[in-house]
């Protein structure tokens, strides 16, 4: 999906710990970086998308997993820091 | 070379999902809390909730620095069973915060310890004043609640603010009401901001009246011991 993305994969957790080890790995790279994110079907695919726009992300694709037919990757690249973001 | 410290495992990222949820909040924010060693001056119902706040939340250690035994009235608050009146409240209370928490390390204080941060609910004024200027000459971070019936105030004290004395309360409260959580809670939340963001958050009081909270920047008070430090003398030569 992209090439240089660091890869997180997330299948074995549930909600909230998929957005909660999403947003860590956000905070690890820069801005403009991309992360893709792995996720086991269901409700997280639409959760994590959803909460990295909302925190100002560009989510850029969620797509099927090839590795896995039961698991979904996301590729997020990471926005700005929101205003009061503790460092 | 020196290494940030070890990133949170999986354990401890479902124990504080929720608040690592928080929009400003993150790892390097719980990371930081986990590393402080609190002092909690007074442990009686009214600062009862406070100290569950910071064990839930994660401090790193929190020590109890309170001579008093549990009262029939400390055990209408959230710590202390009836069976507990009558028992030393550091041990009480030490006892009963550590069975909330396995990542939390809760004593009696020791004496001469050095913490990193101190919350005052001192049962006095004199007390108060007193341990809130051993945290001002220590440098560290406190706060200090000023509970009166169901609301009250609190200070916040960063490194290098106005001083508890410069913006405490100068007339007598109300008697607290034990179980009253409001203002411990919110006194919490303030020496935790106070440690998560070092530096961003100024000195302020919060006077919490029938459940608002209103908050205001805090004042040197002219000639005030806390601004000799920050102040040049006359005639001083420029440093």
């Amino acid at each position: 999906m992209s090439a240089g993305a660091a890869v997180v994969d997330l299948r074995r957790y549930a909600c909230p710990l998929t957005w909660v080890k999403t947003r860590i790995a956000l905070e690890r790279v820069g801005e403009g970086d991309r992360i893709e994110v792995w996720l086991a079907a269901g409700e997280a695919v639409e959760s994590v998308p959803r909460s990295a726009a909302h925190d100002g992300h560009r989510v850029l694709g969620v797509e099927p997993l090839r590795e896995d037919p039961a698991g979904f990757r996301v590729l997020i690249e990471k926005g700005a820091p929101a205003p009061g973001e503790l460092a | 070379m020196s290494r940030g410290p070890a990133p949170l495992d999986d354990a401890r990222l479902a124990r504080w999902a929720r608040q690592l949820l928080v929009p400003g909040f993150g790892e390097a924010a719980q990371q930081r809390v986990a590393a402080v060693t609190v002092r909690a001056v007074g442990a009686d119902a009214v600062a009862s909730p406070a100290l569950v706040y910071l064990v839930q939340a994660g401090v790193g250690r929190l020590w109890i620095d309170d001579p008093e035994t549990v009262s029939p009235a400390d055990a209408g608050g959230w710590l202390y069973p009836p069976a507990a009146v009558g028992t030393p409240r550091a041990d009480a209370a030490s006892a009963a915060l550590a069975r909330l928490s396995s990542y939390v390390e809760v004593a009696p204080y020791p004496m001469g310890g050095v913490p990193s941060a101190t919350l005052v609910a001192a049962p006095s004024a004199a007390q108060a004043l007193h341990a809130a200027e051993a945290a001002r000459r220590a440098g560290i971070p406190h706060v200090v609640l000023e509970a009166d019936a169901d609301g009250g105030a609190l200070v916040s004290v960063p490194p290098g603010a106005p001083c508890y004395a410069c913006a405490r309360s100068t007339g007598a409260g109300r008697p607290a009401v034990p179980g009253a959580a409001a203002l411990a809670a919110l006194a919490a939340q303030e020496l935790l901001l106070l440690v998560a963001s070092p530096g961003t958050v100024p000195g302020r009081r919060f006077d919490l009246v029938r459940g608002v909270a209103t908050a205001r920047p805090t004042a040197r008070l002219a000639g005030c011991a806390c601004g000799a430090a920050r102040e040049p003398a006359p005639g001083a030569p420029p440093g």
